[in-house]
């Protein structure tokens, strides 16, 4: 379902019309709604809008990994641009869209600036099997659980926020933490399956 | 094929990361294509990076964001899904596990995709592997049945992931589903139980420390 000509630049002059200045909250946005008229109506606004909240993440967390600013920027758009073209790929039951762009990012970054081939291939054969899992939750409650999330991150001691961070935002492996904090490897596995547990989203109240 | 012994939290969250060494991440991959648990803990192991990924605090740098932005909205006028390859797969014939010569897709580029085509090389009695190509630190084992393997600990990660078999350690019982997630801090005497060989896929992430005179003959054989 495509709009003709003349109403796709009408909806490109808007877009453009649109400030790409930042929300000044940091609470997580429900895309839910946004995504489904993107895959269905192709909409433009409702794809920048998503587009002007994860552009400069992407690109942070990219530069953070060890990509370049050219090659952040380049990846994060092209993460962004797939977003556009595979948008009817995406079923908000099955996570968030922030989980979703997370691993397009991820994998084009493991792909890409790393070249480990054998990456997209596990993926692949991960992804497959995954076809037969029935997870159902519906966006209220996954909203509900990223909210619950956000705030469990922000409690994370300081250790376990430390290494969780150095693990995502740094692609260290456990023995990589291990040797540049001087910690034994089994204490670094350890603080990050307290952290792990500590975050578990599906777990009511405290651990 | 219901497991019982699970990926560790911690190798979850490196996985997630994308911040598992490769070798470690192929099997990983061969424990989750069979296991729905971890998958699932998986998924919550990756919403973690996105909230932090949501988190972030991107500085302000506007005309460049602009010039991006003004990009963007010219490749969309112009890019339609056919620039894009297709991300369809052919879905998988059978389910996984239900042939049980099969091997898990994640191992396939290394060791090709079935029990019966594996290639064994003599390791030392009672023992065959077969080491991956360009992957020198993921290797397949087979172990004879009622085989006591020598003491040994890791220097660093190890994980291995039972295909065929099983074997019990102070650990427990491993059986074809489970996955050993064992650091430095183990050590263990594996003994594989009567009947079948035993056929593992076992990822290192450093060389192993053997404390025997025939496993210091094995690792000096294989230089594992």
């Amino acid at each position: 379902m495509y709009p003709d000509a003349a109403s796709t630049l009408l909806t490109f002059d808007t877009a453009r019309i649109v400030s790409s200045s930042q929300q000044p909250s940091s609470e997580p946005t429900n895309w839910a709604g946004d995504m489904d008229r993107v895959a269905r109506l192709r909409d433009c606004d409702c794809f920048m809008r998503i587009y002007d909240h994860f552009m400069p993440r992407l690109c942070v967390y990219l530069r953070g990994l060890g990509a370049s600013d050219a090659v952040a920027e380049e990846l994060a758009q092209e993460c962004l641009l797939r977003l556009w073209l595979r948008a009817a790929d995406y079923d908000a039951a099955q996570g968030a869209l922030s989980t979703w762009l997370y691993r397009i990012a991820r994998n084009l970054h493991i792909d890409r600036v790393r070249r480990e081939r054998s990456w997209l291939q596990v993926q692949a054969a991960v992804e497959d099997a995954a076809t037969v899992d029935m997870i159902e939750r519906s966006s209220a409650e996954q909203f509900a659980d990223q909210a619950r999330l956000r705030q469990r991150i922000n409690e994370l001691p300081a250790v376990q926020a430390r290494l969780v961070r150095m693990s995502y935002f740094e692609a260290k492996s456990h023995s990589e933490i291990a040797e540049a904090l001087g910690m034994p490897l089994g204490t670094v596995k350890s603080h990050l399956r307290r952290a792990f547990l500590q975050l578990q989203s599906k777990v009511g109240g405290a651990l | 094929m219901n497991p019982h012994h699970h990926l560790h939290e911690s190798t979850l969250m490196s996985y997630a990361a994308g911040a598992l060494p490769a070798p470690l991440s192929i099997v990983a991959g061969a424990h989750l294509e069979h296991c729905s648990q971890c998958r699932q803990r998986l998924r919550e192991a990756e919403a973690i990076g996105a909230m932090l990924l949501e988190q972030t605090q991107p500085a302000a740098n506007d005309a460049r964001r602009e010039q991006l932005r003004e990009a963007m909205l010219m490749q969309l006028a112009t890019e339609t899904e056919t620039d894009l390859p297709s991300a369809a797969r052919p879905l998988l014939q059978e389910r996984p596990g239900a042939n049980p010569d099969h091997l898990p897709a994640s191992l396939h580029p290394y060791f090709g995709s079935t029990l019966s085509g594996l290639r064994w090389r003599w390791m030392a009695p009672g023992v065959h592997c077969i080491r991956a190509e360009q992957m020198p630190s993921l290797i397949m084992l087979k172990i004879a049945p009622g085989k006591c393997l020598p003491m040994h600990s890791h220097g660093r990660s190890e994980l291995t992931q039972i295909l065929r078999g099983s074997y019990n350690d102070a650990l427990g019982l491993f059986a074809p589903g489970d996955v050993a997630d064992l650091d430095e801090e183990v050590e263990h005497q594996p003994v594989t139980a009567p009947g079948v060989p035993c056929i593992c896929v076992s990822a290192l992430d450093a060389p192993l420390v053997f404390s025997g005179w025939l496993a210091r003959k094995i690792q000096r054989f294989v230089k594992l």
